[in-house]
């Protein structure tokens, strides 16, 4: 019952986030900005949540994967794939695309990686993956644009509102399809593999086919947020976007809201957003400094994050 | 390029090959260290060397301190602050199963010190010049840059010192006890924390001598720590996790890894080809290259 109640509450919530950029002059202020950054954050943390903290398999290449879906769109943009008249920007087809290069990379890689290592070493197989990704881009040439990136027509640009919707529809949507998940059938899987490798085995479960589909899965998220990102910027670089931030940042938000939760990963980047931006605002040249004290306090004090300690 | 090929060229490649990856060695160890006990990677290492190199930079630069005599000075400061930042900092992460906290406790670890740094000190790169560092020695018709070679004797007699510190001491055989099977060695009365504090503070003395090595022979700057903890990790797959002589070794071959594919491929590919190396080696030899046999499954 009390989970129908933070389900209901949750998407008035969403109904009501969904209602913001209708307030005369919201979408140009910083809050306007500082929501659709957490509601990015809170993709790429939930992404990470399904793949380490439901199945167990802490990876490390996350931003490979923020990165592969930023390129796809912007490649796809630049030499206009689909005819001269088509719109780039923003377009479904586009985000969904840039999304699934993102997922069939990690099903080419999650399927040698997860067969063969476990535990720390799938982790650092995962971190040796997402660098040969960057070296790779950034010996790209002609076709990555090598270490500037691609540039994409920013002259399309009007305002921050789709940015935010689409943010806010990816962070809603797949928070709620890990609560839908978490109890199905499927979800029991990805956890008893987290929980007991060999007793899920034993008992009938394809733990790499479920390992790999929640990679997969995990991958294609976060390569739709590199495409939203992408949008945002207009300008597609390693430094940007093939940056361990993208790896570190995820995992921070996660653990410190709490990862194999459903509510923790939103928590958590909530709380890393606030912290990231007052300490950019406040404090400009100390900012990361503060980042790191914040992460040594959070996990010395709650080492299981913010929402197991709300159920104490 | 092949036209420029000649066996001196080669020998040339393999030395300066071999004397960066002592530096990559010397990390690896320290690293291997701390993942004996506490089974986590510190990945702050990279940036504690980095802090040793800072340390180096200026006695010699306000103090006037030799950077091979500062070694009696970082070493053991080095030492006890290792011992410190356990009991501050991981000594209650260390008894959590879950190794995540530990780990981000040293990521945190590490954008504090990185950035701390390079605001305090800026991010431009520094190095010292002393009067002996265009100083080349001349072995077997190659020049060899003296503070290179310094460098390599550093990392060897470091690595040496931990490893009869590991053998000969009881303070080390307990370490070794905690390394392969931390709950058989409590039963036998060895305090994990005691064990966790001397794998740390031994950790960073090795960075210190590390920081020594590195301040020395190239320029350094606040955010390199990191590329060098993952250079250093790579070097400890290849070595085999667990192993402080193969940590070694480990570094020692990816310094022969990179100074090869920099000639022979690209430079920037380099670093492409070390993490694919690493990629084989975890899936395919994951006790490491220099193991003969595993000794336990």
């Amino acid at each position: 019952m009390r989970e129908r109640i933070t389900v209901y509450l949750g998407g008035v919530v969403v109904l009501g986030l969904a209602m913001v950029p209708f307030v005369p002059g919201a979408p140009d202020s910083y809050l306007f900005y500082f929501l659709f950054l957490f509601f990015l954050h809170t993709a790429i943390a939930q992404s990470w949540n399904l793949v380490a903290g439901f199945t167990g398999q802490i990876s490390l290449g996350q931003h490979a994967f923020f990165g592969l879906g930023a390129y796809t769109t912007a490649l796809i943009w630049q030499r206009q794939l689909f005819g001269e008249s088509y719109g780039y920007y923003f377009d479904p087809l586009v985000l969904i695309l840039s999304g699934l290069v993102a997922g069939i990379f990690a099903l080419m890689v999650g399927f040698p990686l997860l067969a063969k290592l476990r535990g720390d070493y799938f982790a650092l197989g995962t971190l040796g993956f997402g660098e040969i990704i960057r070296v790779a881009f950034v010996k790209g040439g002609q076709f990555t644009g090598g270490p500037f990136g691609i540039i994409m027509p920013s002259s399309v640009y009007e305002t921050l509102r789709p940015h935010y919707w689409v943010g806010l529809a990816l962070a809603g949507g797949l928070t709620y399809m890990i609560h839908r998940i978490r109890r199905s059938h499927f979800g029991l899987a990805l956890i008893s593999v987290r929980d007991d490798e060999l007793a899920a085995s034993s008992h009938g479960i394809d733990i790499l086919k479920y390992k790999l589909i929640a990679f997969a899965l995990g991958a294609v998220f976060t390569g739709i947020a590199g495409s939203l990102y992408g949008h945002y910027l207009f300008h597609v670089s390693p430094d940007g976007f093939l940056n361990l931030n993208w790896t570190l940042y995820p995992i921070l938000m996660a653990v410190i809201g709490g990862s194999g939760t459903v509510l923790g990963p939103v928590v958590g980047a909530f709380a890393m957003t606030a912290v990231f931006t007052l300490a950019s605002v406040s404090y400009p040249e100390i900012h990361p400094i503060f980042s790191g004290a914040v992460i040594i306090l959070v996990m010395l004090f709650m080492p299981n994050g913010i929402m197991r300690l709300a159920k104490r | 390029m092949w036209q420029f090929l000649s066996l001196g060229l080669l020998a040339e490649l393999t030395v300066n090959g071999i004397l960066f990856g002592a530096m990559y060695g010397v990390a690896a160890v320290g690293l291997s260290l701390i993942f004996g006990t506490m089974r986590i990677i510190f990945i702050a290492q990279g940036t504690i060397i980095i802090l040793g190199a800072y340390l180096v930079y200026w006695l010699f630069t306000l103090g006037g301190i030799d950077p091979y005599l500062s070694l009696l000075l970082v070493v053991p400061a080095a030492f006890i602050a290792g011992a410190g930042v356990y009991q501050a900092l991981f000594r209650k992460a260390a008894a959590i199963s879950d190794k995540n906290t530990s780990l981000l406790i040293a990521v945190g670890l590490m954008f504090l010190v990185q950035n701390t740094m390079s605001y305090a000190w800026t991010p431009n790169p520094k190095s010292i010049v002393t009067g002996y560092t265009a100083l080349g020695v001349e072995i077997l018709n190659m020049r060899l840059s003296f503070t290179r070679l310094m460098s390599m004797v550093i990392a060897f007699a470091a690595t040496g010192a931990v490893v009869v510190f590991l053998r000969r001491t009881l303070v080390g055989k307990a370490v070794r006890a905690a390394s392969e099977n931390m709950q058989a060695a409590m039963l036998m009365g060895i305090d994990p924390h005691r064990v966790n504090a001397i794998a740390f503070a031994i950790g960073f003395a090795l960075a210190g001598a590390a920081g020594v090595a590195l301040a020395t022979t190239y320029p350094f700057d606040p955010y390199f720590g990191f590329v060098f903890a993952l250079k250093a990790l790579i070097a400890l797959a290849l070595g085999g996790i667990g192993n402080v002589v193969g940590a070694l070794v480990g570094g020692l071959a990816l310094g022969l890894i990179e100074s090869y594919s920099a000639f022979f491929i690209s430079g920037g590919w380099a670093d492409a080809i070390s993490y694919g190396v690493f990629l084989l080696v975890l899936m395919f030899r994951p006790e490491g290259l220099f193991v003969r046999s595993i000794k336990k499954a």
